[in-house]
């Protein structure tokens, strides 16, 4: 009875030594709603006419028609490379919370099976420790394949979540630019007609334009931080996913290639676009 | 002029070239519309002030710059210019020459002439359309020769 005690002993040990990879995969997964940013700052981006319109010209209009025609279009595809990238993390920090792999159904069957054998001079104390014995190695067992599922997952992922990750930060920087061009285009046009409102006439009008020119300088100002946050979040998210694919077991099989990870992960990335 | 593949960086850094001058522009235009001021003021003679039509038309000009510069930001994040391009460095080259002529220029209706051959050039490059780039491209380059010409003298 004292050796059975001290199995159990050893695997409650091992089951309850919980995997350090698991707990950090939940956490990059967790952090998945971080990349909403990029969302947001793709909808504005597409939106940027609207914004703008009120301060051109007519033949400014005109020419910003055709442009934000081709927002729009790209637009989906941007809103594709989020939903890659948030699926993904969302799965992988699944199959690491373990929904996937829920034995407990089959554990109960078990036990029950056990009680339904007659005259086995089984008692229900036998039986509850026997099948938490089964729960045990049943966990053992789960997480060392949950930990392969998550090691494959996350291998096989590698480059496809770099390499979109990396794309969304292009974007990124390419939205601000277009961002401050059109910040330049709204307060430069006001800049520019203020000085011109100087008669006596025109102090209510001097007076509205300069108000807003306060307002818009803040909400552009406040974009600008978004934009920056949004990358770093990014960055941040690419970082710590290309660390734990350096962490991964080396692979028996394939030996080399697999096992020394591309120093510099955005290397061959570099330049993909959607 | 050669054709090239113009990637997305490519198209990024012409961007940001039309985006610089288009600063500059808006540098030069501020620096009018306060000698104007002045001017109005009644101290001193400024050089070249600014009427508000030509600030308006010269401004017009900077938000077309921008658009342009925008344009090529869109091609470049969805990479439908694939295959066009231009010879960049040389495009470069001027546009950085040109916005160094839109910093110390003084006459508004040479500053006016550069700065609508830059956006001639440019939009013919974000219009994807290498048959109108011949004409601007050499207005620029004579315009900036006249003033190498007359700045030498």
């Amino acid at each position: 009875m004292k050796r059975y005690l001290c199995i159990l002993l050893c695997l409650l040990l091992a089951a309850c030594a919980s995997n350090p990879r698991l707990q950090e995969v939940r956490v990059l997964a967790d952090d998945a709603p971080k990349l909403a940013g990029f969302n947001d700052l793709s909808q504005r981006f597409r939106d940027t006419y609207q914004r703008e319109q009120p301060y051109l010209s007519a033949a400014a209009a005109q020419r910003e028609e055709a442009i934000d025609r081709k927002r729009h279009d790209a637009y989906p595809d941007f809103l594709d490379l989020y939903s890659a990238a948030t699926t993904y993390l969302r799965a992988l920090g699944a199959l690491a919370a373990g929904d996937t792999f829920n034995y407990g159904d089959q554990v109960k069957h078990m036990s029950e099976s056990i009680k339904a054998w007659p005259d086995t001079g089984l008692t229900d104390r036998h039986v509850n420790a026997y099948s938490s014995l089964v729960r045990l190695l049943l966990r053992f067992a789960t997480a060392r394949e949950q930990d392969k599922a998550v090691q494959a997952m996350l291998r096989e992922g590698y480059e496809p979540l770099q390499g979109t990750l990396d794309a969304m930060a292009t974007l990124v920087r390419y939205f601000n630019k277009n961002h401050d061009n059109e910040q330049r285009i709204v307060l430069g046009m006001l800049e520019v007609e203020i000085p011109y409102a100087d008669t006596p006439r025109d102090r209510l009008l001097a007076a509205l334009a300069r108000s807003l020119q306060q307002e818009k300088l803040r909400e552009y100002r406040l974009l600008g931080l978004r934009h920056t946050l949004a990358a770093q979040n990014i960055d941040a998210l690419r970082e710590r996913h290309a660390a734990l694919y350096r962490g991964l077991d080396p692979q028996p099989a394939a030996g080399a290639a697999s096992s020394a990870p591309p120093a510099t992960p955005s290397a061959f990335t570099q330049g993909a676009l959607p | 002029m050669s054709l090239t593949a113009a990637l997305p960086h490519d198209l990024e850094t012409l961007a940001d070239s039309l985006s610089a001058s288009a600063d500059e522009l808006h540098e030069r235009i501020m620096r009018g519309i306060r000698q104007q001021q002045r001017l109005q003021g009644g101290n001193g003679k400024a050089p070249a002030p600014l009427t508000h039509g030509a600030a308006q038309a010269l401004f017009e000009n900077e938000v077309a710059l921008r658009q342009q510069a925008n344009s090529l930001y869109v091609d470049a994040a969805s990479h439908s210019l694939e295959g066009m391009g231009v010879a960049l460095p040389e495009l470069l080259r001027l546009a950085a020459e040109a916005r160094e002529a839109i910093r110390r220029i003084d006459r508004v209706k040479e500053l006016a002439g550069i700065s609508a051959d830059l956006l001639a050039v440019a939009a013919a490059i974000v219009a994807a359309r290498p048959e109108h780039l011949a004409a601007p491209l050499a207005g620029l380059k004579k315009q900036l020769a006249a003033r190498h010409a007359r700045e030498s003298a």
